[in-house]
């Protein structure tokens, strides 16, 4: 349809989603929803510029309605005589299908077992200062189909779960959070329910609970330029804001100066940048099993992948879509993933990871003689251009001749990207890297929520600003 | 574009379908167009057509929801059936305020034929009007509008709905060294001017190249409504719903009634206010009330909903804040927050600072510690040093980590005018909303660092 109507290139994807999510707090169920969404979405290229439009009716009439307008929008929008004409690197029409490997779907778990397994962790978190627990499990399946007019024809069905847990103890005016696995809803992984089991909220639970209520006593994070060891959780966030989102080949074109930013790297960086030290070694992959951005083809049909993005401290890599990789003249795409069926794909992370050094976290901790240890993320900014960063952490330790001292509440560390990561000196091994999931990745207009992972080690690095904060 | 009445007829059908004690329906109909544009070219341009029925019910005291975009019978009957699983999963429910009683809704404006009428070609020319009102700099942002009409309807007999448009143009000129920024919104398109708003942000462009570096400490300033509306917006959804002060979350809890502000802050929450985003009603159908914030700097009320009014046992009764019943978790926000204008012409306002720095606006705002009215970001695309009462220099992006209740403690003027900000990133389903502000001279804007230059 959209081709009979002029369109030079068209896709489609047919996509329906089923997301449950349970809420516990202070041991009542605070929600229990099970939601579901389908539609289809068609992007063309009519001479040259871009047109998507969606309708939610999975029938011949709405894919046919969606790829008229779409063609019509991209008649209207394609502007003034001389504008820059899309291309797309060449892909071979791939055809496939893939599925999530899990031996128990997620959202085939009773949501009663649902509810029971966040009432019994909150339940553990119990302590007489922590006045605020909560709990909260997800799942999601979610079925796509993908056709373009060169020929691909794809299907795809994933599956992810995930969850975690919250103590928030107050005292005489005093607010302190502890979460695990992961702060800002948990973690979750491309998986089957054996993942959320294997979280053992209930198990962590009292941990949690104590330390919550031990920040509420602990001395406030010292501010000065210190070693800083970072948890492998808060380095997914470092990772994920300082390297993630400039690595965007999209943002470094520029289109997505509007809302997210753009990138303090240039198209020119490539191969010669010295975005860290030697140590920094930052791997693209989108086949990285449990990953929330694992597939088999991303969302214009190319194949999955491993690339690396950082090598020893050079970059080597930018994530990419079709389009950008033909504005470079590099790479192939693979990083196009869009939300759901009603929004148009943009290049998005997937499974992006600092690969592990040597040695156990003990080690890294080890030639610290005074420094600061800090785990879990709980505040977040960081510039447009993604340079100018400020991370806080939720508990942190300070760091006294190799080993962890007395606890240290409201820590913050501020850096420049480049500069921040030239100081990492020590990288954590195999045995320490851990991979996380989040769901709560946001770009484009209109916004687009990316579930993506981060593999990563616990590291550190020197001469770090820590304790910065307006009292 | 929405036909009138669609969607409480969906919202009807859905709840009828449920086989529950009580239950009620939220449908959010959808039809818009986005017409997304970077380095002067459309690169995104989106049309969305959707319609998603939020079905919550009630049995034997427990609670569950379901959502679906299905609104053929079997999608409705497939819909209940999930909702009665949720609720038959979950224990009793005891903080369960009960479904809203049929209940009139206040007469509000908010919907434009012209603007509901819009079609793709017309979004895409407003878009091309802005872009070739910039020449010199490449034009990054959009145009969008769209119609969308909310609807609620229950099991107790309540039924209301309202259809609403709403547009927004936001435009940033930029080259390598410098960037500019402007953005407008209303619920009529004829209240906006692409042209103008991307004049603004070129106009502001222009100034900004060769920035230069200020020591970082607490400087007097001058915010744009733009910078003023996200950080209002960052303390309003960490400190102003009743949820977060009820559990000694919010700077306000344990402070209300107290003179914590400068006496020129006044600060409400007003949905039925025209010159806003006009909203009747919240997402359980409780007709929306003004409410008085901070008057002459004394902390009056936060905003609530039907569950905190009864967790608060204290009289309080919902003001029509509630989110969608699956959000409720947050608690009820505020979405309309406005800000008194004062007596000072914005243009004045560099005079009562003297020597600081003048702010357009801000970026990737986080919320560093919630009790304590703590927040950090970065300036952007329009930042200024201010000497002498005059805007002089340009600055590089700043960080700043700033307490919000010092800055609006130690207000230094006010500007006679109010602007409306569009505070909606236009995520899931289309709710737009916004901040009704003045520009803002403090004492108290606390830099920490300095970043990189404008532009690119």
């Amino acid at each position: 349809m959209a081709t009979a109507a002029g369109a030079g290139y068209a896709d489609a994807r047919a996509v329906t989603r089923r997301a449950q999510h349970v809420a516990t707090k202070n041991g009542e169920v605070e929600s229990v929803s099970d939601g579901e969404t389908e539609g289809i979405g068609v992007r063309v290229l009519v001479e040259g510029a871009w047109g998507f439009a969606c309708d939610r009716r999975l029938s011949d009439e709405g894919a046919q309605d969606a790829a008229q307008r779409a063609v019509a929008f991209a008649r209207a929008s394609a502007g003034r005589a001389g504008r820059r004409a899309v291309e797309l690197v060449p892909a071979p029409a791939e055809t496939g299908e893939y599925r999530t490997p899990a031996k128990r779907d997620p959202v085939d778990v009773p949501l009663s077992e649902k509810v029971e397994l966040c009432l019994r962790a909150e339940g553990a978190m119990k302590h007489e200062d922590v006045k605020i627990t909560e709990a909260t499990l997800r799942a999601q399946r979610e079925h796509r189909a993908f056709r373009s007019s060169e020929g691909a024809d794809v299907y795809q069905e994933f599956v992810e779960c995930g969850g975690g847990i919250d103590a928030l103890a107050i005292r005489d005016g005093r607010v302190q959070l502890r979460s695990y696995p992961s702060a800002h809803g948990g973690s979750s992984s491309q998986s089957g329910w054996e993942y959320v089991e294997g979280l053992d909220l209930p198990g962590q639970a009292p941990r949690v609970g104590e330390e919550a209520a031990a920040l509420l006593r602990a001395d406030p994070c010292p501010s000065g330029t210190t070693t800083v060891v970072l948890d492998s959780e808060q380095m997914v966030l470092q990772v994920h804001e300082s390297v993630g989102h400039p690595t965007e080949l999209d943002r470094v074109y520029g289109t997505e100066a509007a809302y997210a930013g753009t990138s303090f790297l240039k198209p020119g960086d490539l191969g010669s940048l010295r975005y860290g030290s030697d140590l920094m070694n930052i791997t693209a992959d989108s086949t990285t099993p449990g990953g929330l951005g694992t597939f088999a083809f991303d969302d214009e049909g190319v194949p999955a992948g491993r690339q690396p993005v950082v090598e020893t401290g050079v970059l080597r890599g930018f994530l990419s879509s079709r389009e950008t990789a033909s504005m470079i003249g590099a790479g192939h795409g693979g990083s196009m993933r869009a939300d759901g069926w009603s929004r148009m794909p943009l290049v998005r992370m997937t499974n992006l990871h600092l690969e592990p050094g040597e040695g156990s976290f003990e080690d890294v901790l080890g030639d610290v003689d005074d420094g600061i240890f800090m785990c879990t993320n709980k505040s977040w900014s960081i510039d447009d251009k993604r340079l100018n960063f400020q991370f806080g952490t939720q508990i942190a330790w300070e760091i006294k001749s190799g080993a962890l001292g007395r606890m240290l509440r409201d820590a913050t560390y501020m850096g420049v990207t480049p500069v921040f990561w030239s100081g990492l000196d020590a990288v954590a091994g195999p045995d320490e890297w851990e991979l996380y999931g989040l769901t709560n990745c946001g770009k484009g207009q209109p916004g687009q929520h990316a579930h993506v992972s981060h593999g990563t080690s616990a590291g550190r690095f020197r001469n770090v600003q820590v304790g910065v904060r307006d009292v | 574009m929405t036909s009138d009445g669609r969607a409480l007829e969906l919202a009807e059908r859905a709840w009828r379908a449920a086989e529950a004690d009580e239950a009620d329906a939220v449908v959010q109909v959808e039809e818009s167009g986005f017409a997304r544009f970077a380095g002067s070219e459309v690169h995104q341009p989106t049309l969305i057509s959707d319609e998603t029925i939020t079905l919550r019910v009630v049995r034997g005291g427990r609670v569950g929801c379901a959502v679906t975009n299905r609104t053929d019978d079997e999608g409705l009957r497939e819909t209940a059936r999930r909702a009665a699983e949720a609720a038959d999963s979950a224990p009793p429910d005891p903080g369960y305020p009960g479904l809203q009683p049929p209940s009139a809704v206040p007469d509000v404006s908010g919907y434009d034929e012209e603007t509901a009428a819009l079609t793709p070609e017309e979004q895409a020319a407003a878009a091309a009007q802005a872009i070739e009102a910039s020449p010199e700099y490449g034009l990054y942002g959009y145009f969008t509008s769209g119609v969308t009409e909310t609807a609620v309807a229950s099991s107790t007999g309540h039924a209301v709905s309202q259809r609403m448009t709403d547009a927004s143009v936001l435009a940033i000129a930029a080259s390598d060294d410098s960037s500019g920024y402007a953005e407008a919104t209303s619920w009529k398109t004829g209240d906006l001017d692409p042209a103008a708003c991307a004049r603004e942000a070129a106009e502001k462009a222009a100034r900004t190249r060769g920035a230069t570096e200020i020591a970082p400490g607490t400087h007097a300033a001058v915010l744009e409504p733009y910078a003023f509306s996200e950080l209002l917006w960052y303390f309003g959804f960490s400190s102003l719903g009743a949820l977060s002060c009820l559990e000694g979350r919010s700077y306000l809890s344990g402070r209300l009634g107290e003179r914590l502000f400068d006496e020129s802050f006044t600060l409400v929450d007003d949905g039925l206010d025209p010159e806003g985003m006009p909203k009747a009603f919240d997402l359980e159908g409780v007709p929306k009330q003004r409410v008085t914030i901070v008057e002459d700097g004394v902390t009056k009320d936060v905003v609530w909903d039907r569950r905190t009014a009864k967790r608060a046992a204290d009289g309080h009764e919902s003001t029509g804040h509630a989110l969608s019943a699956p959000a409720q978790g947050f608690g009820p926000l505020p979405l309309n927050l406005s800000v008194r204008g004062g007596d000072v012409p914005a243009a004045e306002l560099p005079e009562r600072v003297g020597d600081g720095i003048y702010v357009t606006r801000l970026h990737y705002l986080g919320v560093v510690d919630p009790r304590e009215g703590i927040i950090t970001g970065m300036t952007r695309d329009g930042t200024f040093k201010i000497e002498g009462g005059k805007v002089t220099k340009p600055l590089v992006n700043l960080r700043f980590t700033t307490s919000f209740p010092k800055l609006v403690e130690d207000i230094l003027g006010l500007s006679e005018e109010v602007v409306l900000v569009n505070r909606s990133d236009f995520y899931d389903e289309r709710y737009p909303f916004g901040t009704r502000v003045p520009a803002v001279a403090t004492n108290a804007f606390t830099i920490v660092s300095t970043g990189s230059g404008p532009g690119l």
